[in-house]
């Protein structure tokens, strides 16, 4: 690799580093979404999560439980052994019972719930 | 009827208007869409309990479990929150306790009598000394309630400030969560009723002045501006507010005591408001001891709440200087009661007058026999240095000042007395401060409020006008006010608010 290529990834890489953060966030028709959520905006159906297809409301705590299975998100989130009670989806001091929308936000950058106390850094969390 | 809170007259009024839908409505609860003709305030019943609890720390969780034992058919628990447990979820997990079963594997001999009276001495003077003993008496078989929903604690005791004889179990977390996740699990168990996002609003009074109700806003997104819509929920048996201190309402606070400004953080979550506490002073409860608020002088200036700080702090302060960074001198005892530190911390400050929080400064291989040390440093809340040169460099101190003050209190170490500010240096025998070096930057935060509504020892909330107990109220825990007096001492409240909703729910029982 030439110079000028590796510095172009280096580039790249600083690039995908500092959008990381919100680049699931995208426009869509009306309104922001998560780029992995696209097809409930194709539809239009807001009833997958809110309680109608005209949502006032914000989705009951449980919604994304219906696809999202907990156990499997425990797992992906597990932290070493000494730091096991910082496992967001099943930790220290609230155990399983964060509902997710406390840390992860489908319309708008979120920061996750332990930011108020801990500067843990958890390196998949989409902002 | 919001517009007819907040003046005593008009409250007083209010309580008449509630009085006559509220009889109207208990006579005819069998009819669930309730409307009372020709009454301004027309009430109907969304939801009848026989014990409502507002707030789901270690009081509401206390009482709803022995509400439930002592055959409470239906048990509700409001939480403001998204998550259960409140402040008690995210404190220290200390529980003092007399003539437990460590106490006596370990040979130590003590009393509820001994316990009480360790208090009353940090109460200087003004504690509640009856519902100090209420407390030491029962705090044992408040323990063993923690113990049987499967709390685990350190297989030995620890011995906290102000205590006489070590007394303190800590759950093996080292946060309280180790004892609300058990209990939220037993509430489960028994069927209590657990409702998230929901605040209390106010409560329902009948025409003879007795609490039968109380109105909550179900649906209510603390921090997001969504207020949710009110329901009234009857308590057959009575109302348990158990809903914390108010070290985070700043108003409140620093209208008490004005040095608790802004700038003055906590280590509570954002949710420790106080609102429960205002609406017991709106029906007409006592306020007590106000203007005694606990400030944690082992927190942290770079990192919110509890953090990791404080138990490192509290573990290494014995063997460490706190310097002013401006002067590089020593400025306080280190091991001093909490608010004589807390003072001299808050005084602390630049040339504008903003916090220039102290430097602590610790010996690398004294601050590394503490596991907090590892965290302190990994999450950038503390520093290493190799030399007293890059710590000085680092921390914008004097180096020619600091090495001064670090040759003096090498000397204090030496001789086993300090002369500048008399610490007790018996812990800090042969503990030389000497580099690699671990600094952190200590400031107050308030922790505990000792004042709050005034309660008798059966947990019932006290009328200022009648001097007698409001029918149907109870308060417990840090909402309750006068118990602890000047200064509470550590692992001192989990037995409180334990022992006081317990008691809460075996009166509402009896009733």
């Amino acid at each position: 690799m030439s110079y000028k290529k590796l510095m172009f990834a280096v580039l790249l890489v600083f690039i995908a580093c500092t959008v990381q953060a919100q680049e699931t966030l995208k426009q869509f028709d009306g309104i922001k979404g998560r780029s992995y959520h696209a097809d409930f905006y194709d539809g239009k159906s807001c009833d997958s999560c809110h309680d109608s297809k005209k949502p006032l409301n914000l989705p009951a705590d449980d919604a994304c439980l219906s696809c999202h299975d907990l156990d499997d998100l425990i797992k992906a989130t597990e932290r070493a052994k000494d730091e096991m009670g910082q496992n967001p989806h099943n930790n220290m001091h609230f155990g399983k019972d964060v509902p997710c929308m406390e840390c992860h936000g489908e319309h708008q950058p979120r920061e996750h719930m332990c930011q108020g106390c801990h500067s843990f850094k958890y390196k998949k969390f989409k902002q | 009827m919001k517009e007819e809170k907040g003046h005593q007259a008009d409250r007083r009024k209010f309580l008449v208007g509630m009085g006559i839908a509220g009889a109207a409505a208990t006579a005819t609860l069998a009819s669930p869409a309730l409307a009372v003709a020709g009454n301004r305030c027309e009430t109907k019943w969304d939801q009848e309990h026989e014990v409502v609890i507002i707030g789901s720390g270690f009081a509401g969780l206390a009482a709803a479990i022995q509400a439930k034992r002592l055959g409470a058919k239906s048990v509700v628990i409001f939480e403001k929150m998204a998550v259960f447990g409140g402040n008690s979820a995210v404190n220290g997990g200390l529980f003092a306790a007399p003539n437990t079963a460590l106490q006596k594997k370990e040979g130590v001999k003590d009393s509820p009598e001994r316990m009480a009276a360790d208090q009353a001495k940090a109460g200087r003077g003004i504690a509640n000394e009856e519902q100090l003993l209420h407390v030491a008496k029962r705090a044992n078989e408040a323990l063993q309630m923690t113990i049987d929903a499967g709390a685990e604690y350190f297989p030995y005791l620890q011995q906290l400030g102000g205590h006489s004889v070590p007394r303190t179990y800590q759950t093996t977390v080292a946060v309280g969560s180790g004892i609300t996740q058990p209990l939220l699990n037993e509430c489960k168990k028994l069927g209590v009723r657990l409702v998230n996002r929901t605040k209390f609003e106010s409560l329902i009074f009948d025409d003879k002045g007795k609490v039968v109700g109380a109105k909550i806003r179900e649906g209510y997104y603390f921090g997001r501006g969504k207020e949710g819509s009110p329901v009234n929920v009857r308590a057959a048996r009575g109302v348990l507010i158990a809903t914390g201190g108010f070290a985070r309402n700043v108003g409140l606070r620093s209208a008490q005591d004005p040095t608790l400004t802004a700038e003055v953080g906590s280590t509570n979550p954002p949710n420790a408001t106080g609102e429960g506490l205002l609406e017991l002073f709106n029906v007409g409860a006592v306020p007590v001891h106000m203007a005694h608020i606990q400030t944690g002088p082992w927190a942290s200036a770079d990192e919110d709440g509890f953090g990791y700080v404080s138990n490192y702090s509290i573990y290494n302060f014995a063997h460490s200087i706190s310097v002013f960074p401006k002067t590089g001198r020593r400025f306080m005892n280190e091991i001093a009661d909490r608010k004589t530190r807390a003072d001299a911390q808050l005084q602390c400050r630049d040339d504008n007058g903003n916090p220039l929080p102290p430097v602590t400064i610790t010996s690398y291989e004294h601050a590394k026999q503490h596991p907090t040390m590892k965290k302190v440093l990994k999450y950038g809340v503390g520093w290493k240095f190799d030399t007293v040169e890059d710590l000085a460099k680092h921390h914008n101190i004097p180096v020619k000042a600091l090495k001064q003050q670090i040759e003096e209190y090498n000397g204090y170490v030496k001789k086993g007395v300090d002369e500048q500010f008399g610490k007790p240096m018996a812990k800090a025998k042969d503990k030389y401060l000497k580099a690699p070096f671990v600094t952190v930057r200590n400031w107050p935060k308030v922790h505990y409020c000792q004042g709050g509504a005034l309660t008798d020892v059966e947990a019932r909330v006290i009328d200022s006008s009648t001097w007698k107990p409001i029918p149907g109220l109870y308060a417990a825990g840090e909402v309750a006010g006068g118990m602890h007096g000047v200064s509470r001492l550590g692992s001192c409240s989990i037995p409180d608010c334990m022992v006081m909703g317990m008691t809460a729910a075996e009166n509402m029982m009896k009733s």
